[in-house]
């Protein structure tokens, strides 16, 4: 059993990276504000249940996504559990260009990587469908494990995965249009 | 004991090996066929990298009042 008076110094070094998920969340600093506050005033209500030194950041997670799937769901005429359009698998790679020599390949793949801007990562990001969103949140900006995935988002870990993998897909075709549009591919890799 | 690995089965697990989500021996025989195989080599360090943008770029500056306001209102809670 946790004591609420160790509360602020156990767990608000998670602020940041909660702020962080927050924002890929709602889109939008004044509710991700709200939402990490709500967040950690529920967690500090329930700390005397949180089981001391088990997973307190996988367990801030879990109320934080709850938190936004509850309250911020109703809020959004977007429907939650969409499926994704079917997607090639390492979709961005292969269309990198059919180059001639290796050196040329790294060329348009460090072109690539150090050209696509912040906005292009987030919107990526933020334009998965909610249910593909939080694992490739949970995966790809916090490290957490499949199996910590699976117990925050509570469910199975074979879910986890096909999520993750096609979230990923999806954000890679939305990646490469950006990559595009930005003029970082070669010639022959336009549009199939 | 590894089992053999080829292009197809190490594409397959690309992800799950960036992940770090592979049992010991999966994971020793990817490493296997990437130390023979460029095209894969490539492949895998281009996700990885890609991997190291997506974390960078989705991180956000908190704002400094947000924690003074969180502070205040578990104090708010014990009084």
């Amino acid at each position: 059993m946790a004591d609420q008076a160790n509360f602020e110094r156990d767990a608000l070094q998670y602020s940041r990276q909660l702020y962080s998920a927050a924002m890929r969340m709602t889109r939008n600093p004044s509710d991700a504000e709200d939402l990490v506050q709500e967040t950690f005033l529920k967690a500090y209500r329930a700390y005397d249940s949180f089981q001391e030194g088990t997973n307190l950041k996988a367990w801030l997670y879990r109320i934080l996504t709850n938190t936004f799937i509850n309250k911020y769901r109703k809020d959004s005429r977007r429907p939650s559990e969409v499926d994704l359009g079917d997607v090639e698998d390492l979709y961005l790679y292969r269309r990198l260009g059919s180059e001639d020599t290796a050196e040329a390949a790294r060329t348009t793949e460090d072109r690539v990587l150090d050209g696509l801007v912040e906005s292009d990562i987030k919107v990526a990001v933020e334009e998965l469908p909610e249910n593909f969103r939080m694992p490739v949140l949970l995966a790809d900006l916090e490290g957490f494990s499949y199996k910590e995935i699976a117990e925050i988002l509570d469910i199975p870990i074979g879910t986890v995965m096909s999520r993750l993998h096609r979230g990923r897909k999806a954000m890679q075709k939305r990646l490469w249009e950006f990559a595009s549009e930005r003029g970082l591919l070669p010639e022959d890799a336009e549009r199939p | 004991m590894s089992h053999h690995c080829d292009c197809g089965d190490a594409q397959d697990q690309l992800f799950q090996y960036l992940d770090a989500e592979l049992d010991e021996d999966t994971a020793v025989s990817v490493r296997e066929h990437l130390d023979g195989c460029g095209g894969c080599q490539d492949s895998f360090e281009f996700h990885r990298r890609l991997k190291v943008v997506i974390r960078t770029h989705l991180a956000e500056e908190m704002p400094e009042s947000l924690e003074l306001k969180v502070r205040a209102l578990l104090r708010g809670e014990t009084a």
